[in-house]
């Protein structure tokens, strides 16, 4: 069913592109590419590894090992609307309601084969304690062999040591299950196209941060977290190109992603994966746009091709979901600047204490650099809860708000 | 153990390596969401949806009922610590604090990396007034803690033979007293324990289960399972025995190293774990009972843990295929929460009987 699911969706955007050039858009190449590594982890050919979402994607391509972290399948689940079935099926099983649902989801789907045995799991520490009981219980389910990557919280060079030798690791024991030794070359290639995407990537950001931006909600929706499945890959460099030429082409043309921009928000975390109004009663209600997303950001350095571990390292610590509060306050407060945010919208998903577990402090941080936050209360999964109607009297109110407070950078 | 402390180290996390702390002439004091009825304020910083443990670690602290501490340290053991670090900074700023980093599992490259992070705290604890910590010295704050398990497993076993006045109940006070106090006190009052003779306490014609999960620290609490029927013949709290209970250390001079095998190696929070061995925390629960002779099991576990939410299925069935039946309370470390759950640990009894 996912095979198929990807494979038409792969043949759909192929066939388009290749009928009509004019149709060619940076969204259906970063939505081919998505589902072109859907469907090579369904096709049942390809070395997989299911893994946490630090993983080193890059080092793995350049091992020949196709991976993609498993909240990838909660969050596909949900966006197709087909997550309640997998929920309820690790409910039954005596998984907590109150746990995460891209956790829950994944559970269900591999309890109910819908997720394809993979050759071994690598688990990280980071984002989430969740994550790893995740990854346990998967290993444990498919009786296959796990590694576990601890990110540190702390950024020293200690912590950086630590985890560059656990790749390390880690890249033996993929050579154990495949057989194939870690290519140098490969790694320094795959590693030059990582760069290459990271910089492309913060070329985007840089163009999203224009008054009037040329984004709009969907046009970065999961982009950060999700290109990094494509790092190590020409792929990765050819989706970013996409996007920085697309958004150059509307400042050029004066043409904002949304007509008419009042408001400028920044969206904390992740956006709600089911098919929901929010993002389109912001920009045509209120023409309140999106600009930012925590997670869209380049927060690593370039990585030493010939000496990538410690790079890769540092990458994996530096995600804004991990280490302390404080350094995730900066960086929100820092992209506010940045962007010129007037206000930020917090999904707090049901079920995270990693990321919504400290809300109040995040409110409290961002409100010292004079931005409003709107904690929603929201699972971004799970659709059995959802209140369109609450959601939008809360959004209404917070946008009337921001409109007569006016912007906080002038 | 070492001479007479009267700094005090704060902590919230069995996983703190208390040896440490005494070694650099500390006190630790466990602060425990027990004994005050404080305002839910929590909440204004935290998620509703996080750990109640935490939650009531910090309305004490935001309530002002923790004593000034020389410092307050913080395990990286789950999201929920992690968080309740990202807090307490905010909240008392003027604590020294220290986060330590703390492996999930034990391989290779984690025990190193973890006896640097032992070092770099016993150094840090210098700076915060604590006194230098030198190889001798931590060589007797591991024989201290090592004598305090000990001491505590034949206290244990005396509950176990019904031969403790006060039972497991009294025992709970006990584990409470040893998380906050010098090492050289504790060491005193479990030796005039465990010196005293053995009384009968009558515990005949309870039934012998199992008990498991994180916090329960609250005497009356543990009393509620006697009240009801079970005879606790064996507990892992991290409220309890887990706090002392220590690993091998290992046959390595450092006395860091020894300090990190046994932490690493005490019986595990649901939170640590063998990436070789999916899931054995269930078979080590099974064991456990086996071992214990236990007719049941009882998990008590606070709400939205999720170390133990992502466990406890796998617990479940394995219990079940050994058709060990199974008990799962979740509590918010209030003598209230448990209290609603008194008719079905009476209902859970009477079908062991």
């Amino acid at each position: 069913m996912m095979f198929q699911y990807f494979d038409t969706l792969v043949t759909g955007i192929e066939n388009v592109l290749e009928n009509d050039p004019s149709q060619k858009s940076h969204r259906k190449l970063y939505a081919l590419e998505v589902a072109r590594l859907g469907r090579r982890l369904y096709s049942g050919t390809d070395r997989l590894a299911w893994c946490g979402v630090v993983a080193p994607f890059d080092l793995l391509a350049a091992m020949g090992v196709t991976s993609c972290f498993v909240e990838f399948i909660g969050a596909m689940l949900a966006a197709t609307g087909a997550s309640s079935e997998f929920l309820k099926e690790a409910e039954d099983a005596g998984f907590a309601p109150d746990t995460c649902a891209y956790h829950r989801a994944v559970l269900g789907a591999g309890r109910k084969g819908m997720m394809p045995e993979p050759d071994f799991f690598i688990a990280t520490s980071a984002p989430c304690t969740g994550g790893i009981g995740v990854m346990e219980n998967m290993a444990a389910m498919f009786k296959k062999d796990l590694f576990v990557l601890n990110i540190p919280q702390n950024d020293d060079p200690a912590s950086v040591a630590y985890l560059a030798d656990q790749m390390r690791s880690l890249a033996d024991f993929v050579s154990r299950h495949t057989g194939q030794p870690l290519s140098m070359n490969r790694l320094a290639e795959a590693v030059t196209y990582s760069n290459r995407a990271a910089a492309v990537m913060s070329e985007v950001y840089r163009l999203a941060e224009h008054v009037p931006s040329p984004v709009c909600a969907k046009d970065l929706r999961n982009f950060g977290i999700v290109a990094a499945l494509l790092l190590g890959t020409p792929q990765a460099v050819t989706v970013a190109e996409a996007f920085r030429d697309a958004f150059a082409a509307r400042i050029a043309n004066n043409t904002p992603g949304v007509p008419g921009e009042k408001i400028r928000l920044l969206w904390i975390q992740n956006r709600v994966q089911f098919k929901n109004n929010l993002e389109d009663l912001l920009e045509n209600e209120f023409h309140a746009c999106i600009v930012a997303d925590e997670l869209n950001d380049v927060t690593w350095d370039p990585i030493d091709p010939a000496d990538p571990f410690p790079g890769m390292a540092k990458r994996a610590i530096s995600i804004p979901l991990n280490g302390p509060v404080e350094r995730r306050v900066k960086h929100l407060a820092d992209m506010a600047r940045r962007y010129k945010i007037h206000g930020a919208i917090n999904p707090c998903h049901f079920g995270c204490r990693q990321g919504t577990g400290a809300r109040g402090l995040v409110a409290l941080g961002l409100k010292q650099v004079n931005v409003p936050v709107l904690n929603l209360e929201v699972d971004c999964v799970d659709t059995r809860n959802y209140a369109p109607g609450q959601m939008h009297t809360r959004i209404a109110a917070f946008i009337e708000m921001l409109e007569n407070r006016g912007n906080p950078w002038g | 153990m070492n001479g007479p402390q009267l700094k005090l180290a704060g902590f919230a996390c069995a996983y703190t390596p208390l040896a440490l702390l005494d070694a650099a002439g500390m006190t630790p004091f466990r602060v425990l969401p027990v004994g005050g009825d404080w305002p839910d304020q929590a909440g204004t910083l935290l998620h509703d949806n996080i750990c109640p443990h935490v939650k009531r670690v910090l309305n004490r602290a935001m309530a002002g009922d923790v004593p000034e501490l020389s410092v307050m340290v913080f395990m990286n053991s789950c999201d929920a610590m992690r968080r309740l670090y990202d807090a307490w900074r905010a909240i008392r700023p003027q604590d020294r604090t220290f986060f330590v980093e703390l492996p999930p599992t034990a391989d290779e490259n984690a025990v190193p990396y973890f006896v640097n992070a032992l070092k770099r705290l016993a150094g840090e604890l210098a700076e915060a007034g604590g006194d230098p910590i030198d190889q001798a010295r931590l060589l007797n704050s591991l024989v201290a803690w090592k004598t305090i398990a000990n001491l505590q497993d034949e206290l244990r076993a005396r509950v176990r033979r019904g031969s403790f006045p006060g039972g497991p109940a009294r025992l709970q006070e006990i584990y409470n007293q040893c998380a906050s106090r010098p090492f050289s006190d504790t060491l005193a009052a479990l030796d005039a324990l465990v010196r005293a003779p053995e009384e009968a306490a009558g515990n005949k014609g309870l039934v012998p289960v199992l008990l498991f999960g994180n916090v329960l620290p609250d005497p009356e609490a543990i009393a509620l399972f006697e009240q009801c029927g079970a005879k606790i013949a064996d507990e892992d709290l991290c409220t309890g025995s887990r706090l002392f209970a220590a690993g091998d250390p290992g046959t390595d001079p450092d006395p860091f190293r020894q300090l990190a095998s046994m932490i690493l190696g005490k019986p595990p929070c649901a939170r640590t774990f063998d990436s070789s061995a999916p899931l054995s925390f269930a078979r080590n629960v099974l064991s456990r009972a086996r071992q214990a002779e236990a007719a049941g099991v009882i998990a008590h576990v606070v709400k939205f843990c999720d170390p133990y939410l992502a466990r406890l299925p796998a617990v479940r069935e394995t219990l079940r295929q050994q058709q060990i039946p199974f008990l799962l309370l979740e509590g918010d470390c209030t003598l209230g929460s448990l209290g609603q759950a008194r008719t079905r640990i009476e209902a859970f009894m009477e079908m062991l009987r």
